[in-house]
């Protein structure tokens, strides 16, 4: 248990691909560098299970509400995948749009998290103990939820994990954290 | 239930038809069946996630709409929105022969345009006379020129507001049949999840306020394109009218904002009335902005 990992606590967890084009070093320098010129990251993804205004917002602004930060819990994987393209805009309704600022580059990615304090931080993330608070899996175990093709979820941290027989506790390694801050995931489109 | 799905099923018994079928059924061309309904999809417009559009698996859609035009055989049939294109498929396989059965009507009352644009296409070019739609706002009031039997609806499932949303729906298919007819709503179902089953309970309560009464339920038929709840099914929730029912006031705009909080999920209001289609020259066909051409030596000249 630590700061992150408490009762009560909303997390984002993510898988990020890193590959022969740019390593995770590498992303973290490029990342921090956004950050330390911008005030703010963005941190680009894809696919429907984070979809910024029906999923990642309003799970956001429910623990905002309560006085909460929501932290990015990143875990590192070998991926093939590797995004062409920088975006050029980004809203956060997906009506108004504005340019993304020239210090800032999301490539291959139509949604983008917006992130500061982006740092290596090493913790064990128990998905028995985190279930899904928003969207259409609402309930569900994060350990039941995060399988197969999903890979990344909003997490709401439970007082205990669940304890059954059949399946052996699932723990995750996170290696790299950040702050989601308003307002918290974005729309992306065009290319710069 | 029909010939295919008794066949996937391994023969349920078939309940009492709401009325005689015209003719025997005939057994259906399975691999046609699903050639139509690849003609169908093909034409659908992609899902607008931000309203809970999420289309249904092409295998569940031959099975849903066999099933419904089996239950709506020779009816006047409303769908009460249909991104899944369900309302074409059961047009399209009578159409096309592929059953022998099916309404006699079909109206698609939708807010995106993209949709009604799609199924008056479809309709137009493959020549179906009785598949028609219109563009309409569930929020506003349901007045159809002329009463149907029955109706279809697959709504936003309602998992942040208790299946509110799913009510609006049903509200406006029992008002298109004046309260009299039938219905069938797909929604959730899943055993390990607490929202479908309270939604459920929702539905049933709201339904026999309304004077209608679960006539049927088909319990985890369909599954969906859904990344984020991949193994999320849903269920026909059967509904038919008590006898004599009547409807306990005019149909009215719904501007109750407790019904309208989180409608399309957590914190997500309607703020749209219409989708808008944006009329382009390459429908049907790959978008150009998807793609560039790099030429053979000397393959553009």
């Amino acid at each position: 248990m630590n700061d992150i990992v408490k009762p009560g606590a909303g997390l984002l967890f993510m898988k990020i691909g890193t590959h022969a084009k740019e390593s995770l070093e590498d992303i973290i320098a490029r990342k921090t560098a956004e950050i330390r010129n911008t005030g703010y990251g963005m941190w680009g993804y894809g696919g429907n299970t984070c979809h910024p205004g029906s999923m990642v917002q309003p799970f956001a602004r429910v623990f905002a509400d309560r006085g909460q930060t929501i932290s990015l819990c990143m875990e590192a994987m070998e991926s093939n995948h590797f995004g062409e393209g920088i975006a050029d805009e980004f809203s956060a309704d997906g009506i108004d749009w504005q340019k993304i600022p020239e210090t800032i580059e999301v490539r291959g990615s139509r949604y983008a998290l917006v992130i500061d304090d982006l740092h290596e931080e090493k913790f064990a993330l128990p998905l028995d103990q985190t279930r899904v608070p928003v969207g259409p899996s609402t309930g569900r175990l994060g350990s039941r939820y995060i399988r197969g093709r999903v890979d990344k979820a909003c997490l709401e941290v439970l007082e205990a994990p669940e304890l059954v027989n059949e399946v052996k506790p699932r723990t995750i390694n996170i290696g790299l954290v950040a702050k989601l801050r308003d307002p918290y995931a974005v729309f992306l489109r065009g290319q710069r | 239930m029909g010939w295919i799905s008794d066949l996937v099923r391994g023969g349920a018994p078939r309940p009492t038809a709401p009325s005689a079928p015209p003719t025997e059924r005939k057994r259906v061309d399975l691999r046609k069946a699903i050639n139509a309904v690849s003609d169908v999809v093909q034409n659908r417009p992609r899902p607008l996630r931000v309203f809970d559009q999420i289309h249904m698996k092409t295998g569940d859609m031959v099975l849903q709409s066999e099933m419904i035009a089996d239950w709506a055989d020779g009816k006047r049939l409303a769908f009460i929105g249909d991104g899944d294109a369900i309302s074409v498929c059961v047009a399209y396989l009578q159409t096309r022969d592929v059953l022998n059965f099916g309404p006699s009507q079909i109206t698609v009352f939708d807010f995106d345009e993209r949709t009604v644009e799609a199924v008056k296409n479809f309709a137009d070019r493959e020549r179906i006379p009785n598949l028609d739609a219109i563009l309409y706002n569930v929020l506003d009031p349901m007045v159809p020129e002329q009463h149907y039997d029955c109706f279809y609806t697959n709504p936003p499932w309602g998992a942040s507001n208790n299946g509110e949303s799913v009510n609006v729906f049903i509200e406006r298919g029992m008002e298109a049949t004046g309260h009299a007819g039938e219905g069938v709503v797909v929604i959730a179902d899943d055993d390990e999840l607490e929202w479908p089953k309270r939604v459920l309970a929702s539905v049933q309560g709201f339904a026999a306020g309304q004077g209608f009464y679960v006539s049927r339920m088909q319990r985890k038929l369909h599954e969906y394109h859904l990344d984020d709840a991949p193994e999320l099914k849903s269920c026909n929730l059967y509904l038919a009218a008590l006898p004599g029912n009547v409807p306990s006031a005019p149909s009215a705009a719904i501007t109750d904002g407790k019904r309208l909080d989180n409608f399309y999920g957590l914190s997500q209001r309607p703020t749209v009335r219409y989708v808008r289609a944006r009329k382009r020259l390459d429908y049907g066909v790959a978008h150009e902005d998807e793609y560039e051409l790099e030429f053979l030596e000397g393959g553009h000249e």
